[in-house]
């Protein structure tokens, strides 16, 4: 092993800290990627009620739902339609993912206060 | 559970194959020469692996078996648990277990601490995966399990298909200490949400049974719920009871 084949320390130095970016890069693009194949749409708790209430989706494709809850108190994102039962406490967002669904309209409804917090997630 | 609900009557080595038997989907204990577990049925309940948050419940659980033979038939068990959500991901319950022998009362055997753990948020991966963790000790003998269970399940349209597989280990001074692996499947239709029927299977190192299964949810008021599930499981092996009754209900709140 000659010296000269070594790289110098900052040389080394800057390879090191060139491959962390390109690594951080790729992570960066396969995260975003895969935030790319499923979209996202919100929905909002407010003095509960469902913001919109209505949410049109596209068919055959899964779908990420973030709910923010603005109420101080829990709700349940419930739907047996959906199949998909999620507490969201007060002033926190949760996460549900739904789909690939036909089709067609798939009511949902706040379990805690089921006769205000009502809505409908509209495949299309 | 325990699956070694009575006494280990002979002395006997056995060649477990576990995380082997595990990957391949197969049960892995291999009898080496008679191994004689009294009183033993291997059917419980297919667990899901999901945690709701603010989540407490009662549990009551009754398994009533039949058999020709008369020593093993006419067995009442039950189970009574409080359970609640200690976070967004983590379940924990409590049970009290008993079990009536023919003639004879009902007999506190055993105490029994799980804690359900939701690995993935439902619908995110191509299958949702959660752990189930088990202790539990007998009353008055010196006999304890621990149990580690993985909990899989997937949906297809309106069908939900979910695996439990697990692996635990018996000790205590009364028992010789050993592992041992179960798997537990249900099949169910999302035909309605108060009525759901289905099929279950029980494997263990002496069961082999399979058999249809109702569930339901009923709504009360608020956030109160009633999950119910009844279901006949008979055997496949001549080691499982001819037939085993199996009723389970869950007031949430």
């Amino acid at each position: 092993m000659t010296p000269s084949r070594q790289p110098s320390g900052n040389v080394g130095r800057k390879l090191k800290c060139q491959m962390r970016r390109l690594t951080g890069a790729a992570l960066c693009c396969v995260a975003m990627s895969a935030q790319a194949q499923t979209p996202v749409f919100e929905i909002e708790i407010r003095e509960h009620l469902f913001y919109p209430s209505e949410l049109k989706i596209p068919a055959g494709q899964k779908v990420k739902l973030v709910i923010h809850n603005r109420d101080a108190t829990p709700e349940e994102f419930e739907s047996y339609e959906l199949n998909r039962e999620k507490v969201i406490i007060g002033n926190t967002q949760g996460v549900v993912f739904i789909g690939p669904l036909k089709p067609g309209e798939y009511p949902f409804f706040g379990e805690f206060n089921p006769k205000t917090a009502q809505g409908k997630v509209i495949v299309e | 559970m325990i699956r070694t609900c009575g006494i280990l009557c002979a002395a006997g080595g056995r060649v477990s194959f576990l995380l082997a038997g595990l990957l391949t989907g197969g049960l892995v204990s291999i009898p080496t020469y008679a191994d004689n577990l009294l009183h033993h049925n291997g059917v419980g309940r297919v667990y899901d692996p999901y945690v709701l948050p603010l989540e407490r419940e009662l549990e009551l659980r009754t398994y009533y078996q039949t058999d020709d033979d008369p020593f093993e038939s006419d067995i009442l068990r039950q189970r009574v648990g409080f359970g609640a959500a200690i976070n967004e991901r983590v379940f924990a319950e409590l049970y009290l277990i008993g079990m009536k022998m023919p003639g004879r009362a009902m007999r506190l055997q055993s105490y029994e601490l799980e804690s359900k753990i939701q690995l993935t948020e439902q619908g995110e991966y191509a299958a949702d995966w959660g752990l189930l963790v088990e202790y539990e000790r007998e009353r008055s003998e010196s006999v304890a399990e621990f149990a580690t269970t993985l909990l899989v399940s997937r949906q297809w349209g309106n069908w939900v298909g979910t695996v439990n597989l697990g692996v635990e280990y018996e000790f205590g001074s009364n028992i010789r200490n050993e592992f041992d692996s179960f798997m537990s499947a249900q099949w169910r239709l999302r035909y309605r949400e108060s009525l759901e029927p289905g099929i279950e299977i029980y494997a263990d190192e002496f069961t082999r049974g399979i058999g249809p299964v109702l569930t339901g949810l009923v709504r009360g008021s608020g956030n109160q719920k009633w999950h119910w599930e009844a279901g006949i499981i008979v055997p496949a092996n001549d080691t499982t009871p001819d037939y085993t009754y199996r009723v389970l209900l869950e007031y949430e709140f």
